[in-house]
C-alpha cells in the first residue's frame, strides 16, 4: 500500500512538471465531500472552454490554466452542489475544493429567468422549480394538477359554464404566460388557455417565474411565466405503458416509444383519459360537473448533425370533448407543430432559429345529426431567432426577435367572421457576472401589433449577491399585455340578454413588478422569503356602456397586488422530507373603485413524505395538502349598471391527499391515493369551491418495459 | 459557416412548406358546415301520415303559428292576432294551441304510440310566461307578454335557468294534441338547436292527422 502510494505521489510529481512546462501556469489541487473523503472522478473544468479533467481516487487533480483573464474553475460531481472559484493568472496555490450533497435540487439547470441555461442555484431571477419527481409523486395528469398541489397562491376554479379560471396571486389566466419549450400556446375561454392540453406526458420539469418577464416574452407575460419543458431522450431505447382508474369512472391510459439511434432520437406519447359526469350533492353555481375525454399526442424527433448542429421537430395533436349537454358536445382540438435549430458556433457563439405552429380549435358536435360545426379557430405562426454570446467567459448576451401571424376565426366576432394581427419584436439582455458573489443582468423589449398600432418597450433589471450559503435577489420589471383581436373586435349576443362589443382604442394593461428575495440553503435545508409589489394599470375587462346599452371592453383603474412568500424544505437520509410554502396576496384598489378580483389573502401547501428505496422494493408515501382561505370580494348588483356592489365572501377550505407510490420490481410502479382525505364537501357550490363530492380513492400502475431488459 | 447556411436553408425551407397552405389554419375538411335551415315543413310521408318540422323560433318576440292540414309556418309578432287557420304554436320552447288540449304520452317512438284517454290539459292565459325581452336578466327581472300558453305542451323541454348557462333537458316523450275540429296530431320536439349549436332552431317530428 505504502509502495502504491509511493509511486503515484512520484507519477503526480511529473506529470505537474510537464504540464508547468507546457502552459503559462497550472493548478492543482483536492475535491473531497465536507467530512474530507475524496470524490474520485469529480470534474474539474475551466468555464467557457473546452479544459478539463477528472478527479483521481485520492481526489487529487491538475489542469493547465489559460495564458490570459481570470478564469473560473468549476468543480461538479453528481449527487452534490458544484462549486466556483474565480483564480488569478499565472500560477496557483493549491486550490481544494469541499462540495455539499444537492439534497434540496440546487444543480438543476432551468432557462426561463434568462432564456440561457443557468444552474438554478445561480439563477439571477427566482425560479421554482417542479420536477419530474414532483410529477410523479402528485400523480398530476396536467398542469393544473401539478400547479395547485405544489404551489400556493395558485387557485383553479370555474368561470361561467364550468370553463377553468386561473388566478395566481392576484393575476388571472391571460395575465401568465404558460409556454411549452418556450413556444407560446394559441387559443383561449373566457381569457384561459386550455390548461388540460398540457398535459404531464413527457415533461421534464416546470419552471415557474412570478412576476413580470415581459422584457424576455412580450405580451401576457404580466402576472408571471410557467414554462414546460420536455425530456430529452437519453437511453437507447424506452417504452413505458401506464394507467390509472379513480372515482367517478375516471380513467387514463398513456404509452410512451423512444429510441436514440446515431443522430437520431425520438419519442412518442399518447395519453387517453375520460371521466363521467357528476352530479353534486349540495346546491350550487352549477349542478353537474361535466364529463369528459381527451386524447393527447406528442412526437418529438432530434436530429444532431454534428455536435455542433442539431434540430429538432415536434408534432402535436389533442382532442377533448366535453358533455355539457345531451344534445351537443363541446369538442377542442389542438394541432402543434414546430422544427428549430441551433448551432454552437464556437464556445461563444451560439444561435437558434426556429418556427413554431399551433391551431386551437372549438366545435360542437350534435348528437342526433352527427355533425361537427366548427365556430373558433386560432391559429399562430411565430418565427424567432435567439443568439447567445459570452464574454470573458462569464458575462452573457442575448439577443433575439419574434415574428407572429395570429389569426381569430370565432363565433364571438360578427357574422362568425376572422381577424388577424402580425406581432413584431425583439430583444437584448446582457447577463454581467463581474464576479462569483455578485450577478446583474439588464434586459430591453421592444414589441409592435400591427392591428393596434401600439408599441411597448418592456424594461427588467435583476441584481443577485451571494454571501456564504445565503443569495439576495432584488429585481424590477416591466410587463405588458397587449389588447386581444377577441378584445378588440368582439360581437357577441350573450343569449339575448345584452350584446358584448370589443374596442379597438383599448390600451395596453401594463404592469411594473418589483420583488426581493433571500434564499438560504444549509445541508439539508433550504428556505426562501420573497416579497413582492405590482402596479397594475389600464387592466382590460368589460363594463357596461350606456351609449351601446352593451357590455365593452375597457381599460380599468390601476390594481396594486402586493405580498409575501415562505417556502421552507427538508430531506434526511433517513427518507423523510417536508416542504411548506405559504403566500399572503394583498390587493389594493383606488378609493370609490370596487375591488371584484377574488383572490384568496392566505394560501399554503405542505408535502410531509417518507420512502426508501432498496434494490427490488421501493416506496414512498407522501401526505400533501393545500390550505385557501376564506375571501371576501365585492360583486355589482346590477350588470346593466356600475353604481352599486355587494360585499360578498366565500368559504375558505383545505384539502388533503395521501398518495403511496411502490416500486414492487424493477420497472413497475404502483400508485394508490386517497384524495380530500378528511372528506370535505362543500355546503354550497360556489365556481371557486373545490367540485368534490368527498374522499376519492385512484390507482394506477406503470410499467417501463426496457428495464425488464437492461442490465 | 456552412452549416449555419445549411441550418438556416432547412429550417426557412421547412417554414415556407409549414405557412404558404396553413395561414389561416390546418384540417378544415374535418368539420361539417352547417347547413341553413328555413323554417318549413320537410320529409312529409303522406301514407304514414307524418313529417317533420323546422322552425326558427330564435326570436323572443315572434309567435311560429303552425297548420298542419295546409302544411304552413306563419310568423307573427306576439302581439299580433293569429292568423285565420292554425293548429299550434310555438315561441321559443313555449307552446300554446288553437282551442286544443295536449296529454303527455308515455311513449317517445311513433310505432309504440298509444293516446291517452284523459288528462289533456288546455292553454291558460298567462302573464309571466311568455317572455319577450331577456335584456333585463341581470337586474332580476324579465319582461312578459300576457298570451295564452299550453303547460303540457312546453313540458317538452326543460329549461333551468337556476344555474348559468341554463341545463335544458328534453322530455323526449310524444305529445297527443286534441285539435277543435275533433281530429288529433302528435307532437315530438327532436331538437332544439341546429347544427352549428343555435339554441331555439326546433326540429318537431309529428303525426297528423291520426286515424282512429
Amino acid at each position: 500500500m505504502n509502495i502504491a502510494r509511493k509511486t503515484g505521489g512520484l507519477l503526480w510529481a511529473a506529470l505537474l512538471w510537464t504540464m508547468q512546462a507546457a502552459a503559462q501556469g497550472y493548478v492543482s489541487g483536492t475535491v473531497t465531500d465536507m467530512s474530507g473523503t475524496p470524490l474520485p472522478g469529480a470534474t474539474i473544468t475551466i468555464q467557457g472552454s473546452a479544459t478539463g479533467t477528472t478527479a483521481d481516487a485520492e481526489g487529487r487533480y491538475a489542469l493547465p490554466l489559460p495564458a490570459k483573464g481570470n478564469p473560473i474553475l468549476n468543480a461538479t460531481f453528481i449527487g452534490y452542489r458544484s462549486e466556483a472559484r474565480m483564480l488569478g493568472t499565472g500560477g496557483q496555490g493549491p486550490v481544494d475544493f469541499r462540495l455539499e450533497e444537492d439534497v434540496i435540487g440546487m444543480e438543476q439547470v432551468v432557462v426561463t429567468g434568462t432564456r440561457t441555461p443557468r444552474l438554478l442555484k445561480d439563477a439571477p431571477i427566482v425560479t421554482r422549480v417542479l420536477t419530474a419527481d414532483d410529477i410523479r409523486k402528485v400523480d398530476a395528469t396536467h398542469i393544473g394538477d401539478l400547479l395547485q398541489s405544489e404551489l400556493p397562491g395558485i387557485e383553479f376554479s370555474y368561470a361561467m359554464n364550468q370553463q377553468v379560471s386561473l388566478n395566481m396571486q392576484g393575476f388571472g389566466g391571460n395575465s401568465v404566460l404558460f409556454l411549452v419549450d418556450g413556444e407560446r400556446l394559441a387559443g383561449e375561454t373566457l381569457d384561459n388557455i386550455d390548461y388540460t392540453r398540457l398535459n404531464m406526458d413527457n415533461v421534464e420539469r416546470v419552471e415557474i417565474v412570478k412576476g413580470a418577464a415581459s422584457s424576455l416574452y412580450g405580451s401576457n407575460a404580466v402576472g408571471g411565466v410557467v414554462n414546460l419543458i420536455s425530456k430529452r431522450q437519453t437511453e437507447a431505447w424506452t417504452a413505458n405503458l401506464n394507467a390509472r382508474c379513480g372515482a367517478h369512472n375516471e380513467q387514463r391510459y398513456g404509452g410512451s416509444a423512444g429510441f436514440k439511434a446515431g443522430k437520431f432520437a425520438n419519442t412518442l406519447n399518447v395519453q387517453h383519459t375520460s371521466v363521467n359526469s357528476v352530479t353534486l350533492k349540495n346546491a350550487g353555481d352549477y349542478s353537474t360537473v361535466y364529463g369528459s375525454r381527451t386524447w393527447n399526442f406528442k412526437e418529438r424527433l432530434t436530429y444532431d448533425a454534428t455536435e455542433k448542429l442539431g434540430f429538432t421537430a415536434r408534432a402535436g395533436y389533442f382532442f377533448r370533448e366535453r358533455n355539457s349537454s345531451e344534445a351537443s358536445k363541446e369538442r377542442y382540438r389542438d394541432f402543434s407543430g414546430g422544427i428549430s435549430g441551433r448551432y454552437d458556433i464556437d464556445d461563444r457563439n451560439r444561435l437558434e432559429i426556429c418556427y413554431s405552429f399551433d391551431q386551437y380549435d372549438k366545435s360542437d358536435y350534435g348528437v342526433r345529426n352527427k355533425t361537427d360545426v366548427r365556430d373558433y379557430s386560432n391559429v399562430q405562426h411565430i418565427v424567432r431567432g435567439l443568439y447567445n454570446r459570452t464574454f470573458a467567459q462569464r458575462h452573457t448576451l442575448t439577443v433575439g426577435g419574434d415574428f407572429m401571424r395570429d389569426y381569430l376565426m370565432s363565433y364571438q366576432f360578427a357574422d362568425n367572421g376572422a381577424k388577424h394581427q402580425y406581432t413584431a419584436d425583439a430583444f437584448a439582455q446582457f447577463d454581467w457576472n463581474p464576479s462569483l458573489k455578485f450577478n446583474l443582468v439588464a434586459g430591453l423589449r421592444f414589441d409592435r401589433f400591427s392591428e393596434t398600432g401600439a408599441n411597448r418597450l418592456s424594461p427588467k433589471l435583476g441584481v443577485m449577491y451571494k454571501a456564504g450559503n445565503c443569495s439576495l435577489r432584488g429585481s424590477y420589471a416591466g410587463g405588458f399585455r397587449a389588447p386581444t383581436l377577441k378584445e378588440m373586435y368582439m360581437n357577441f349576443d350573450m343569449a339575448s340578454i345584452f350584446m358584448i362589443y370589443g374596442n379597438p382604442e383599448l390600451k395596453s394593461e401594463t404592469s411594473h413588478n418589483f420583488s426581493l428575495s433571500a434564499e438560504y440553503i444549509r445541508g439539508r435545508w433550504s428556505l426562501t422569503a420573497t416579497g413582492f409589489y405590482n402596479l397594475v394599470d389600464n387592466r382590460i375587462a368589460t363594463a357596461w356602456n350606456r351609449q351601446l346599452n352593451g357590455m365593452q371592453y375597457v381599460n380599468m383603474a390601476a390594481l396594486q397586488v402586493a405580498g409575501a412568500e415562505a417556502n421552507a424544505a427538508v430531506k434526511y437520509p433517513c427518507g423523510i422530507g417536508m416542504r411548506l410554502s405559504y403566500v399572503y396576496t394583498y390587493e389594493h384598489i383606488r378609493k370609490g373603485q370596487p375591488l371584484t378580483s377574488s383572490t384568496r389573502p392566505h394560501t399554503a401547501t405542505a408535502r410531509i413524505e417518507y420512502g426508501r428505496d432498496w434494490k427490488r422494493y421501493g416506496f414512498n408515501l407522501a401526505l400533501s395538502g393545500r390550505w385557501l382561505s376564506r375571501v371576501e370580494t365585492d360583486e355589482y348588483t346590477s350588470a346593466a349598471s356600475y353604481e352599486e356592489t355587494e360585499r360578498v365572501r366565500y368559504p375558505g377550505y383545505t384539502m388533503w391527499k395521501l398518495t403511496l407510490s411502490q416500486r414492487i420490481a424493477r420497472g413497475i410502479d404502483l400508485t394508490a391515493a386517497v384524495d380530500n382525505l378528511f372528506n370535505y364537501v362543500p355546503s354550497y357550490y360556489y365556481n371557486n369551491s373545490p367540485a368534490t363530492l368527498g374522499t376519492t380513492l385512484s390507482v394506477g400502475l406503470s410499467v417501463d418495459i426496457d428495464r425488464f431488459f437492461r442490465k | 459557416m456552412r452549416s449555419c447556411s445549411l441550418a438556416a436553408r432547412c429550417v426557412s425551407g421547412a417554414m415556407a412548406l409549414l405557412s404558404l397552405p396553413a395561414c389561416n389554419g390546418l384540417f378544415e375538411n374535418l368539420y361539417d358546415e352547417p347547413a341553413a335551415v328555413d323554417s318549413g315543413f320537410e320529409v312529409v310521408d303522406p301514407a304514414k301520415h307524418t313529417g317533420r318540422i323546422r322552425i326558427d323560433a330564435t326570436s323572443y318576440t315572434d309567435w311560429n303559428y303552425v297548420d298542419l292540414r295546409n302544411r304552413k309556418i306563419t310568423t307573427l309578432p306576439v302581439e299580433a292576432e293569429a292568423p285565420a287557420s292554425w293548429d299550434f304554436a310555438v315561441h321559443r320552447y313555449d307552446a300554446k294551441t288553437n282551442g286544443g288540449a295536449v296529454a303527455e304520452t308515455g311513449s317517445g317512438d311513433f310505432e309504440t304510440l298509444a293516446l291517452p284517454a284523459d288528462g289533456y290539459v288546455e292553454d291558460e292565459w298567462t302573464t309571466d310566461r311568455i317572455t319577450v325581452d331577456m335584456s333585463h336578466m341581470m337586474d332580476g327581472y324579465l319582461v312578459y307578454a300576457d298570451s295564452y300558453c299550453n303547460a303540457e305542451l312546453s313540458k317538452w323541454l326543460d329549461v333551468d335557468t337556476s344555474t348559468m348557462p341554463p341545463v335544458y333537458t328534453a322530455s323526449k316523450r310524444i305529445y297527443a294534441l286534441r285539435l277543435q275540429d275533433g281530429t288529433a296530431a302528435a307532437l315530438r320536439l327532436t331538437g332544439y338547436m341546429d347544427d352549428a349549436g343555435v339554441k331555439g332552431m326546433l326540429t318537431i317530428d309529428y303525426l297528423y292527422p291520426i286515424e282512429p
